[in-house]
Parts: C-alpha cells; structure tokens; sequence
C-alpha cells in the first residue's frame, strides 16, 4: 500500500542548490515520477541550508556546518517535519525519507567530510570528502522522531551528485525502499 | 563543476495540487513542464498545530528566494500564508487558484515574465 515520502526540498526545486548543483530547472523528476507513479503521497521537507546559509553558501563539509546554531536551526526545521510524520505515523500510513547522498544536511547514508577545510576556499576539484554517515538535519530528524517514540522512517538518498552516479540503480534503490514496509 | 540549470523561478502550491486525486489538477507538473521550481505549502489535512510551523519554514524559504531577486508566484495558496510571509517581509507574490492544466501554464507564463 503506498504511502507518504517525505522527499529533500531540491528534489521539487532545484533552485535551493548551491551554484552548480542544479541539474534542472525546477523539479528534479526522475525520482519524482517514480514515488507518483507508485501512488506515494509526496511531502517536501525544508532545505536546512537554504535559509541559514543562503542561496550564495559554497559547497561545504559536514565539519564547516556542524555549529551549535546550525544544529537549533536545523532542530527546528526537524520539529516541523517531525510533527507531520506524526500525524502519518498516528494514521498508520507508511513513511520514507528520500535525502542526499553526499549533502553534509541531507545524507542518508553518505555525507561529506574533512577535518582540514576551512578558510580560503582553495581545495581542488574532486569527491575527497565524501564519507559514510548521515548529515546534520538528517541526524536531527532522526532524534526528534525518537523523542516523539517514533521509529526512524526506511530512507535513502538520491545519488545524482556522487561520482558513481546511475539512475538506473537509483530507481531501483527507490523501488525497494517503497517496498519495504 | 556541471552547468547550473536553475529556472529563477519558484511557485509556492498548495499541497493538495502536488498530491492529486481523481483527475484533479496536477500543478506538479505543469510546473516541471514549465520550467518552475515547487515550495510546497502544508495540506488541509494537517492540523493547525502541523501546518503552523510548516508554514512558516514555507515562508522562510521564500524570503530567500525574494530576496534574491528570484520571481515568486502562489498557486492556491493556504489560509494564513500573507500573514507568515509578512513576518519575513515578503510581500504575497502574484496568486491564482487554477481550474486546469491551461489555466495554471498561462499564470505562470504571466508571473514569470
């Protein structure tokens, strides 16, 4: 039985990625199409980045937002989610989280790290920083939910910014998360 | 780094247009079709309570999108969205509640320029 996904703000905007990340217009619908096409309830979940860093921030790793003011932005953010996914939840509707690989908010299971950047932003080109573990919103979301006695949600993210990127098993990534509930 | 293929162009919808049933207007996509990004604006079916402070990150995204000179348009629009784009000194963008696919492509060509 379908149920509601609750998908990363830039999948139907693409205008909240940093400069360089958009790789549409506006909605980002591979990925789209498949959760409609599956029945699934879309609901959009803020950029936690968008209003604190701004639509001019540079790419960053998790360490450069990883503040205590960062963490009550993206807190508060995760309140408002949290309380949607309750009412879900309380229907006994299923629920996913479809995040960001690589993205130091809204990886799932893979963000981006290193220790040493910082300052002029000089580093070269490249996929150096990206590592195992969730971004901040992510680890955020997941802690509200437990507090609220809610049991983390199946999720994923969408890969199109990592190096290894296939559509193809991105769907059927997608395919199984519905699938497992 | 890839080409940036951002639209400058942002719709704030009404929830239920992003979710349709029964052959109701799917403003989703329309507005892919058409080149616009999406902020979705909580459902009816959340209770006041949910929706409050979903609207109101609603609207703090938007403020940053107007700020920056991003073109804004409201499609359906929820009960309380002027006053929550108010408190971040937005001003409502161009609204219209369409009837159909050809009714919402014309505003939004309208809005955008």
């Amino acid at each position: 039985m379908p149920g509601v996904a609750f998908v990363a703000h830039c999948l139907l905007n693409q205008n909240s990625k940093t400069h360089g990340g958009a790789r549409c217009p506006g909605v980002y619908s591979p990925l789209v199409e498949e959760l409609r096409a599956a029945g699934w309830r879309l609901e959009q979940m803020p950029c936690p980045e968008l209003a604190f860093t701004g639509l001019h921030r540079f790419w960053a790793v998790k360490e450069q937002l990883d503040t205590s003011a960062y963490r009550r932005h993206c807190r508060r953010i995760a309140a408002a989610v949290a309380g949607a996914i309750d009412v879900h939840v309380r229907r006994g509707d299923d629920v996913i989280l479809v995040g960001i690989e690589g993205s130091p908010s809204m990886g799932v299971h893979i963000t981006s790290s290193d220790p040493e950047r910082g300052g002029r932003p000089e580093w070269p080109d490249g996929s150096g920083e990206l590592s195992p573990g969730s971004g901040i919103f992510m680890e955020e979301i997941v802690a509200e939910l437990a507090a609220r006695g809610i049991e983390a949600p199946h999720a994923m993210g969408i890969s199109h910014q990592l190096p290894d990127h296939d559509p193809a098993v991105e769907r059927a990534k997608l395919r199984e998360l519905m699938g497992a509930r | 780094m890839d080409t940036d293929e951002r639209g400058f162009k942002v719709a704030l919808v009404a929830g239920e247009l992003l979710n349709p049933h029964g052959g109701g207007l799917d403003a989703l996509a329309v507005l892919e079709e058409e080149d616009w990004g999406a902020i979705q604006l909580p459902a009816a079916d959340y209770p006041d309570d949910v929706a409050r402070p979903l609207l109101d990150q609603a609207a703090e995204q938007a403020e940053e999108f107007a700020r920056n000179g991003y073109t804004l348009a409201v499609v359906r629009g929820r009960p309380g969205l002027a006053e929550a784009l108010a408190r971040y000194g937005v001003a409502l963008p161009p609204t219209a509640d369409p009837a159909s696919a050809e009714e919402l492509r014309a505003f939004l060509a309208e809005a955008g320029g």
